[in-house]
């Protein structure tokens, strides 16, 4: 394993802001792509921080045993600041890095910060993994999203990666500032792996992650195979009409009667919501399907969101 | 007049309730002014709310001078969470409202608000948004527009502030306010001055009787003496490369000896760097060339690396090169 800082910066009270990059080489010639796993963009989601921690211990017992055929590049912590604080957004300049990305951007750490990332993974990467968890708010199933615009080549890398879906949306204006869209439009396939919810680490979302990466590895030549692996999920794939999304009808608290990954039946209870006038309303599920977007955090506005189904089809 | 256009239920106490101000006849052509995007850009808060002050006053004829001919619609705070907890931003989502746009009316607080502005200024022809510079740093009162084609520099010219840049095209841009105005053809320009958290009240005033020109220039309202003014501000039109950002080689704490909206020369000193343990002095900050400073780091604690401080720079014209010119 080499490491290399790709980006540093003295801070006024002691050691600097630093972003590395640690990498892992065939030894002979190399004959499989070069992926990268980027982490950590939002320092309050940890469980990519998790993933590629137990990555990197398996890749160097791997790169030992000259089974590397290609690359793979960790940015284990792309925003070390604020995974040292716990926050989403760089604290000193409640920047959220994710959406500084982007060609034209004017003067400021941060963007320095997003262009020196967005070069060196250009620059290395033939298939980048960025690692999120969800918000505060929301618990999500192991998932991969897709921009409709980059469906055709990123759907089928998306398939070995043992997510339980792959949800294909419309682009939105939003996304052209966010990493994962700068590399697509760059022609780098980069698959943003969303699972679990933040500041917590669901080991169950991790492993299974960990295997799907270490799949797409082998089946991308970037790492030996020593056996087929048997264990992969085959994904549910989304398309924009096949997701129901359940808003909060008012403010107040919302707890919730299921767990995250239950098949659900049009007209069960997900939960009730208690508003500040303590009138308790049932959330009813609109729609029978896989939940796999559930809230957590109890307090919720207007139109937030409490949970998404994957629709089931009928035949 | 003051009318509630929604209201947001929260889930422990009373609502949140975007108000707006109206003056004027609703059948001509009206003016937007939005400030409070941001809950700690205060200098636009107050300025709207001198300028209420002032449109009350006209349409109740203590002004007789004035007549309002016009429409005007304010919204003075729009990111009430994040005004009502001193933050820049909602702490509920941490969402940046500047990049929430068009929003959305079934949508969370954010969404919601962001779609009402919209719905609520969609028909006006000129839009002002009114901010201050960003976390850090202070901004002298300036004109900061998207594009800069033949009307928006007219409009530029009818504010009458010296200083109008133009920003980098930027993909972060598309879901801002003054991107979403222009797709509905409004006329729009962003007027930022000093720093948040802060209110300084004689930029405020250099703004207000900006817009108080542009209103007269483009018929808003009709001011009946026919006073000629000794002024004649011409706008600078500072295209995005002529933009210099003075960076931080070191980390410390910043001691500024300028002040923004002030002509630098090459060479003068912006301020130092001092390291925060010994006090030594590890950096004198130089300009690198001449120009005008637009924006000075406000607060002290810098990073390395960090711009200290933007300069606008004009390309000479041959006039000042030419020997017998000078």
């Amino acid at each position: 394993m080499q490491s290399q800082c790709i980006f540093a910066t003295q801070t006024p009270v002691g050691p600097p802001v630093e972003i590395i990059r640690h990498s892992f080489s065939a030894n002979a010639k190399k004959t499989g792509k070069r992926v990268s796993l980027v982490t950590g963009l939002h320092g309050d989601e940890l469980e990519g921080l998790y993933i590629c921690h137990r990555l990197m211990g398996i890749l160097k017992e791997r790169e030992a045993q000259n089974a590397l055929q290609g690359e793979v590049h960790v940015y284990p912590a792309a925003n070390p600041q604020a995974l040292d604080s716990g926050t989403r957004l760089w604290p000193f300049f409640s920047v959220d890095i994710n959406r500084t990305f982007g060609e034209n951007n004017t003067h400021s750490l941060a963007t320095d910060l997003s262009k020196a990332l967005l070069a060196d993974l250009k620059s290395n990467s033939d298939l980048v993994v960025d690692f999120h968890a969800s918000n505060l708010q929301l618990m999500e199933l192991p998932q991969i999203r897709i921009i409709k615009d980059f469906e055709k080549k990123l759907v089928p890398l998306a398939q070995l990666c043992n997510v339980d879906l792959i949800w294909v949306h419309p682009h939105a204006d939003i996304f052209e500032s966010t990493l994962g869209t700068n590399l697509n439009q760059a022609k780098i396939p980069t698959l943003v792996i969303e699972a679990g919810i933040c500041l917590r680490i669901n080991k169950t979302y991790c492993e299974q992650i960990i295997l799907g990466i270490l799949n797409l590895l082998e089946q991308t030549g970037t790492l030996q195979c020593t056996e087929p692996r048997t264990d992969i999920k085959n994904p549910k794939l989304l398309q924009p009409h096949q997701v129901a999304m359940v808003q909060s009808p008012n403010a107040g608290l919302f707890v919730k009667s299921v767990e995250i990954g239950q098949a659900l039946q049009k007209g069960d209870k997900i939960g009730d919501l208690i508003d500040s006038s303590q009138k308790q309303k049932e959330i009813i599920a609109p729609c029978s399907g896989l939940l796999f977007t559930l809230r957590e955090y109890p307090t919720t506005g207007q139109g937030a969101p409490l949970a998404r189904i994957a629709i089931e089809e009928t035949s | 007049m003051k009318e509630k256009v929604l209201t947001l239920p929260t889930p422990f106490g009373a609502p949140l309730e975007l108000y707006k101000n109206t003056w004027g006849n609703p059948n001509n052509e009206a003016l937007a002014l939005v400030s409070g995007l941001h809950g700690d850009h205060l200098q636009g808060i107050h300025l709207n709310l001198q300028l209420a002050q002032f449109l009350d006053s006209v349409v109740e004829g203590s002004h007789p001078d004035y007549t309002l001919k016009g429409q005007v619609i304010s919204f003075p705070v729009v990111n009430l969470n994040a005004i009502q907890c001193g933050s820049r931003l909602a702490p509920a989502d941490g969402m940046d409202m500047n990049l929430a746009f068009p929003g959305n009316p079934q949508g969370e607080t954010t969404e919601a608000l962001a779609s009402a502005i919209i719905t609520h200024t969609a028909e006006c022809y000129w839009g002002l948004i009114l901010q201050s510079a960003p976390p850090h740093y202070e901004d002298a009162p300036h004109i900061q527009t998207l594009q800069l084609d033949s009307s928006t520099k007219k409009l530029c010219r009818n504010l009458k502030l010296e200083t109008v840049r133009q920003l980098k095209p930027s993909p972060a841009h598309k879901v801002t306010l003054a991107y979403q105005w222009q797709q509905h053809d409004i006329l729009t320009a962003i007027l930022s001055s000093g720093s948040p958290r802060t209110v300084n009240i004689q930029q405020c005033e250099t703004l207000f009787q900006s817009i108080i020109h542009f209103m007269k220039a483009e018929g808003i309202l009709k001011d009946r003496r026919k006073i000629k003014t000794n002024t004649t501000t011409k706008p600078h039109f500072y295209p995005p490369e002529n933009d210099v950002s003075i960076f931080a080689n070191t980390a410390g704490m910043f001691l500024k000896e300028v002040k923004v909206g002030t002509p630098i020369e090459k060479g003068q000193t912006i301020g130092e760097i001092r390291d925060l343990y010994s006090g030594k002095r590890l950096e004198e900050i130089i300009a690198p060339t001449e120009g005008f400073l637009l924006t000075l780091r406000q607060y002290p604690i810098v990073y390395e690396k960090e711009p200290l401080a933007t300069l606008l720079t004009a390309k000479k014209s041959w006039r000042n090169i030419l020997p017998w010119s000078k």
